[in-house]
């Protein structure tokens, strides 16, 4: 409600405006509706990439990671996002790091140090090279995501999933433990399922 | 009246220290209410605000994973906060993504607007405080909580101040009465006592009476001593004004005393001398008649001339005495006052004179009535004296007129008796009323000098004045008062 309001001089504000203003209140919560109904709903992948960039803010890497000023997020194999990835990251930083993405064409240059990343996304399109793309993933300490299905179960440390229409994730904390990824908790809150054990490895 | 007095003041102190403790006091818990009020909702401002950064804080992730089930645990944990009516989280876009309540029933809440460069912002309305944070993450809004406060509190604080106010009023009121009763010894009491006193002076005119001092050295002490110094001064010079006055009326009493004593002698001693020259004067009267009688052949004309000679200066020797007599008589007798007519007693002299003398002309004019207070007899005497002189000294004219009258002067009342007579001149006006003085010859008119001695002696006893105002040929007028400040009262 007060978002739409938030231009408003308040100051400016004449008696009869301000009567406007109450009716406004009033009938924002269907102005509001209607408006966010005839708004597109954001893509799938466009959640997904808002999602990528923003688990970011709730994991924190080993202190002797090389990434200091920056912090990238790759993606290995068949990219689903595209531009939107792009788009979403632009500008953006978390805790003054910039956002970068990079684009791995195979899992061997995860372990290169031309191209160090913290967030890597594994697209669908890997999903029969998952154990050893996983176990190269935790000596690097890197958050690995993906859409593949039972990805957390399968040693992943968040794996996306759709629930009653909605993009959520799972999270496996014995693989975040072992990369050394320190997850926070407000993440865990939000996880709809947490899995403890390890990979079996 | 001493308890009406007694009661004003006693009243008026206690009105006093209640009203001024009083209003102190409702002024104070006014000023600890309005501070109470301001602190409360300071201290409630400041609780939603930490409250809503807390939640805030905590809700990042929830908005950002869209998780609205995990923003309504967060909000949740409001459930044990006092005051909290309702909480919520909105979406960057103002969509409603979680709530919660303590309220029967939903609720659209009207959250005051923010400002771009606002992070927080509140709203006090008359049951509820409503207040809005911005939930920011690394510089991005991704959603906005608000808390709403129930203000029912402010209402029971308000209530319980009442009543305290109440209880303190109460007891200080008690405490004034207390307070008062107090002062009434130190400020009314002292107060009550002076005008007491005042009052039993100026009743009583007692001036021995002294006011309790009241002990203190304040300025009811100093007015109380200076009044009591005032009494002390006032009975001092009383004491010696009685004294000079004792002292002269002892004065006077003795002078009074030595001067009857010596008047008394006088008068015993000419009425003696008078009593005693009779009886010669009666044999010299008697034997010169009998002489006369037996021997008139015996004696040549000559003889008889001398003995008729010897026999009128007998006469008037007798008559001499008598006038004496008659005049320490008027002296030494008692007096006895009463309202008297003095116009009848003139009448009545005159008539007897006129069928004394019926060949004379003579006018009486005398008013209906001059009433008079003094002693009938003496007054009678006076009067006959006055009227028997005018009639004496008119016999010379052919008609004569002669009045009685009474006249107002300075005050006084004044009688008078005047004629047209032979009259006198005025320059021996002061001698006329001494006795043996005479202004004529006993050739001209019969006279013996006793009669004005007489009158003078008469007014003077009623603390009267006599003059007299003549000229020769044209009458004369005596004038008399008595008792000089008698007509003044």
């Amino acid at each position: 409600m007060c978002p739409i309001l938030q231009n408003e001089k308040r100051g400016k504000c004449s008696a009869r405006a301000s009567r406007l203003l109450a009716l406004l209140f009033l009938l924002l919560p269907f102005i509001a509706t209607s408006a966010f109904a005839q708004q597109v709903h954001p893509t799938e992948s466009q959640v997904k990439a808002a999602y990528l960039y923003n688990f970011g803010k709730f994991v924190r890497w080993p202190t002797d990671h090389p990434n200091a000023d920056s912090m990238a997020i790759c993606i290995l194999g068949k990219d689903p996002f595209g531009e939107v990835l792009d788009s979403t990251v632009e500008g953006a930083s978390i805790d003054g790091r910039k956002i970068t993405v990079k684009r791995l064409v195979n899992a061997a240059d995860i372990s290169k140090d031309i191209a160090p990343c913290s967030i890597l996304f594994v697209s669908i399109s890997e999903e029969g090279r998952l154990a050893p793309l996983l176990a190269a993933a935790q000596r690097q300490g890197l958050l690995t995501v993906s859409d593949i299905p039972h990805f957390a179960e399968h040693g992943g440390i968040i794996g996306l999933v759709m629930q009653e229409n909605k993009i959520r994730f799972e999270v496996n904390r014995g693989a975040a433990e072992q990369s050394h990824v320190a997850l926070s908790s407000e993440l865990l809150k939000v996880a709809v399922r947490v899995i403890e054990k390890p990979p079996q490895s | 009246m001493r308890t009406s007095r007694k009661r004003s003041i006693s009243s008026k102190l206690t009105l006093m220290s209640v009203l001024v403790s009083g209003t102190a006091l409702l002024l104070a818990c006014a000023g600890f209410f309005a501070y109470d009020q301001i602190t409360f909702r300071q201290g409630l401002l400041r609780t939603l605000s930490a409250q809503a950064q807390i939640i805030g804080s905590n809700s990042v992730s929830a908005l950002i994973f869209n998780d609205p089930q995990s923003a309504f645990v967060t909000l949740a944990a409001l459930k044990g906060s006092p005051h909290i009516a309702s909480a919520g989280i909105l979406t960057a876009e103002g969509k409603r993504f979680a709530q919660f309540t303590t309220e029967a029933g939903g609720e659209i809440i009207n959250t005051p607007a923010l400002g771009d460069d606002e992070i927080e912002t509140y709203r006090f309305g008359s049951t509820h405080a409503i207040l809005v944070r911005k939930i920011v993450s690394d510089g991005k809004l991704v959603g906005f909580v608000y808390i709403r406060a129930d203000l029912k509190e402010i209402d029971v604080r308000l209530w319980r101040y009442a009543l305290i106010s109440a209880a303190v009023l109460l007891l200080s009121l008690m405490f004034a009465l207390l307070v008062s009763s107090r002062l009434r010894r130190s400020l009314a009491d002292p107060i009550i006592a002076l005008a007491e006193t005042a009052q039993t002076v100026s009743r009583d005119k007692n001036y021995k009476v002294r006011v309790p001092s009241s002990g203190t050295g304040d300025e009811l002490g100093t007015l109380i001593d200076s009044f009591n110094e005032m009494l002390r001064e006032i009975q001092q010079r009383d004491a010696e004004l009685q004294k000079a006055h004792d002292e002269l009326e002892h004065r006077v009493a003795e002078r009074t005393r030595d001067l009857v004593s010596a008047n008394r002698e006088l008068e015993a001693f000419s009425y003696s001398v008078s009593h005693d020259l009779r009886g010669p004067l009666d044999a010299l009267s008697g034997f010169s008649y009998v002489l006369l009688k037996n021997n008139a052949t015996r004696l040549d004309d000559n003889g008889r001339d001398a003995l008729t000679s010897i026999r009128a200066a007998a006469k008037r020797m007798s008559e001499l005495i008598d006038d004496l007599l008659n005049l320490s008589r008027v002296s030494t007798s008692t007096m006895h006052r009463e309202k008297i007519d003095l116009s009848i007693y003139a009448r009545s002299i005159m008539e007897e004179l006129c069928r004394d003398h019926p060949e004379r002309k003579v006018e009486f004019v005398a008013p209906a009535s001059a009433e008079a207070f003094g002693d009938d007899r003496l007054l009678r005497i006076a009067l006959d004296n006055l009227l028997r002189n005018a009639w004496k000294y008119t016999s010379h004219h052919d008609r004569a007129r002669i009045e009685f009258g009474q006249q107002i002067a300075n005050d006084r009342i004044v009688y008078f008796i005047a004629d047209d007579g032979s009259g006198f001149d005025q320059r021996g006006a002061a001698r006329l009323f001494q006795p043996f003085q005479r202004l004529h010859s006993s050739a001209e008119f019969p006279g013996h000098g006793i009669g004005l001695a007489t009158v003078r002696r008469i007014i003077q006893r009623h603390g009267g004045e006599i003059w007299v105002e003549a000229a020769v040929e044209k009458g004369a007028s005596f004038y008399f008062t008595l008792e000089s400040n008698r007509a003044r009262e």
